[in-house]
């Protein structure tokens, strides 16, 4: 299995610990343009796409492995133990924060901390838990995705489609920002908002920051909370940012919050 | 007047900050949405949104915006003030302003376009509904051959396996009988009691008919796994080998009455001990299921370009279920001649001994006129 092609995974920088960035659901790896440079100088740099996101190999993409976040989680952990060097941070967004503390599950002590950027265990309310949805509101978004590819997706399918034979070129992951195939897009917007990992996030023991964005309708400052008091060796940060992508509209105050947080691997051993 | 054309347009117009947040709309806006300028103005337009298109802003939108500073033809359904949604589709594009980013938003209704689209999306789901369908039974199909090329397999491969082994005992059981059958013969030439004679000959009539038994037997796994029978065959006076024949199996078969019919003149190119082989096995059969109190009739015909013998038995008919599998190894005619007869082989050797002639045997059973089979060569 060639990692760097089912991934399309780009390494750059330099460091004495790996920072491994795992974006969300919806996008690519494009994402962390905005945030990833700030950490080039200090640390190794891993980004990848998930299979199915960004120019991943989509044959790479099978049904019954990827119906769960373990799928992901199985790859992130390949992927660590073929790229990172020294200790590993890792940085997800929003769904790949619980595909990072599950990769930490199955391999205990392989990540050293997490940075989670608008995490949230479960997106759907019970009756004693506030996740901010409710399951119709799933079904619309499904239906909302439905609704969107149905006006590209034969004519960007081959395009997007294309498997890269070359590493990422970065205009042609910003082009197919956001975009993938409809298919893989709904089954994996499925497993994202209808997987529970309460269980998983329970008493975590790794160094763990929280970058909470102050109004975020995906992941609501309860659910950082929430996150905050379940997880014992966590650090909360609350971002003044509108909106779920803290580290694409709010930068800089993210990257300020994780220099102060990565500062212990920052620095070579002695 | 720019104004009257933002004021005018044919089209929804907003214009919001970077976060979304409505700074100016136009009175189509207010109309389509049933929501006052007034009302709108301060509200974020993605909270206008339902909650699928607000999950779907968060996630794609507002990134795609921040990455490529617009977005285009995006689909959206908006809460109308009354409840129901308004579907629209969405340009929007960020333009930088001395005091900041701002972004302006261009709306078409598409309520009409929504629906024909959802027709074909239902039309393309059902259609993909229906191929997993074929596909699914298709695979079971295969998974099903598969499974019975396998069992065919394994049934040859355990039907070669018994007739090899059939073959085996039947070679390794002869000599034994020859042994059996010599010192029978030898002890019958001495001085015996009348007891003594009568076993004598029960064992002797028992072998003979084992190795009859064993005859067919090798004669069958010769035909089944072997190279097949082979047969020399030479010119012959065909009415003078069945009527040798037919001496013998008289004394074989002293309960029954055997005639002998020639008909005909000729020559005939046949092998003699396998035309014997014929006719002992008919003749066995004939004792076994027809009726003895009348006569069982052997006829040997010569014609200008063939000729056949013919054994003709009085008796119930062979029921008619029988008839197709006849000459199918371990096949019996019912289960009274099992301790007359052999294993069942009987007739399967004569169609086979007939083939190899190059003809054939036929049968025809009836209870009025009896069972006649005839071997054409």
């Amino acid at each position: 299995m060639d990692l760097r092609h089912r991934n399309n995974v780009s390494v750059m920088g330099h460091g004495p610990s790996t920072l491994v960035f795992s974006h969300g659901f919806g996008c690519n790896q494009a994402m962390w343009n905005y945030l990833a440079p700030h950490f080039l100088e200090r640390f190794r740099v891993v980004l990848y796409d998930l299979v199915g996101a960004g120019l991943s190999d989509l044959s790479a993409f099978d049904k019954a492995k990827y119906s769960s976040l373990d799928g992901y989680a199985r790859d992130l952990n390949e992927i660590i133990d073929a790229y990172a060097q020294g200790p590993v941070i890792l940085v997800g967004h929003s769904v790949s924060a619980m595909i990072g503390t599950l990769a930490d599950r199955f391999t205990p002590g392989r990540i050293a901390a997490h940075v989670m950027i608008g995490p949230s265990p479960r997106y759907i309310d019970t009756a004693d838990y506030v996740g901010g949805f409710k399951r119709d509101d799933i079904e619309d978004l499904l239906d909302t995705l439905d609704s969107n590819y149905l006006g590209w997706s034969s004519a960007m399918a081959p395009v997007i489609m294309g498997a890269p034979t070359q590493p990422a070129l970065s205009n042609e992951l910003t082009e197919s920002f956001c975009r993938t195939e409809p298919d893989i897009a709904k089954q994996f917007a499925r497993v994202t908002f209808l997987s529970d990992n309460r269980h998983d996030v329970q008493g975590l023991a790794t160094p763990v920051l929280i970058l909470q964005s102050s109004d975020d309708l995906i992941a609501p400052v309860a659910v950082g909370e929430y996150l905050h008091a379940v997880m014992p060796n966590s650090t909360y940060c609350l971002v003044d940012n509108v909106g779920h992508c803290p580290h694409m509209s709010a930068p800089q105050a993210c990257a300020a919050a994780m220099d102060s947080f990565l500062a212990p691997w920052a620095v070579a051993d002695a | 007047m720019p104004d009257s054309l933002f004021d005018s347009a044919a089209c929804a117009l907003a214009v919001t900050q970077e976060d979304g947040t409505i700074l100016h709309v136009n009175p189509r806006l207010s109309d389509w949405l049933g929501f006052s300028a007034a009302e709108l103005r301060g509200r974020r337009f993605q909270d206008l949104l339902t909650m699928g298109g607000r999950i779907f802003y968060q996630t794609h939108l507002a990134p795609m915006l921040r990455m490529h500073g617009s977005v285009t033809e995006v689909k959206l359904d908006i809460r109308h003030c009354a409840g129901h949604k308004v579907t629209v589709l969405l340009n929007a594009n960020q333009r930088q302003q001395p005091d900041g980013v701002v972004c302006d938003l261009a709306l078409f209704g598409t309520t009409d376009r929504d629906k024909y689209e959802r027709e074909l999306l239902n039309a393309r789901k059902l259609a993909e509904a229906l191929l997993q369908e074929k596909t699914a039974a298709e695979l079971a199909l295969q998974q099903a051959q598969a499974e019975l090329s396998e069992a065919y397999a394994i049934a040859q491969r355990r039907a070669l396996f018994a007739e090899q082994m059939v073959a085996i005992v039947s070679h390794d059981l002869k000599n034994p009988l020859t042994a059996i059958r010599m010192a029978s013969d030898f002890l019958q030439r001495g001085e015996r009691t009348a007891k003594e004679r009568q076993l004598l000959g029960h064992i002797g009539q028992s072998s003979e008919r084992a190795q009859r038994m064993i005859a067919d037997l090798l004669d069958f796994t010769q035909a089944r796994v072997g190279q097949g029978i082979t047969i020399k065959a030479v010119p012959l006076d065909l009415h003078n080998v069945i009527q040798h024949a037919v001496d013998e199996l008289r004394v074989a078969f002293p309960a029954a009455t055997l005639v002998h019919h020639a008909e005909g003149l000729g020559q005939a190119c046949l092998d003699a001990d396998r035309v014997q082989q014929i006719i002992g096995n008919l003749v066995a059969n004939s004792v076994a299921y027809g009726d003895l109190l009348q006569p069982i009739t052997i006829t040997s015909r010569l014609g200008d370009n063939a000729c056949a013998v013919a054994v003709h038995n009085h008796g119930p008919a062979i029921p008619e279920t029988l008839l197709a599998g006849l000459f199918e190894p371990m096949t019996r005619g019912t289960d009274q001649g099992s301790d007359v007869r052999s294993v069942g082989l009987g007739l399967y050797i004569v169609r086979e001994l007939a083939r190899v002639h190059g003809g054939d045997v036929a049968v025809s059973s009836c209870v009025v006129a009896g069972t006649t089979f005839t071997v054409m060569f």
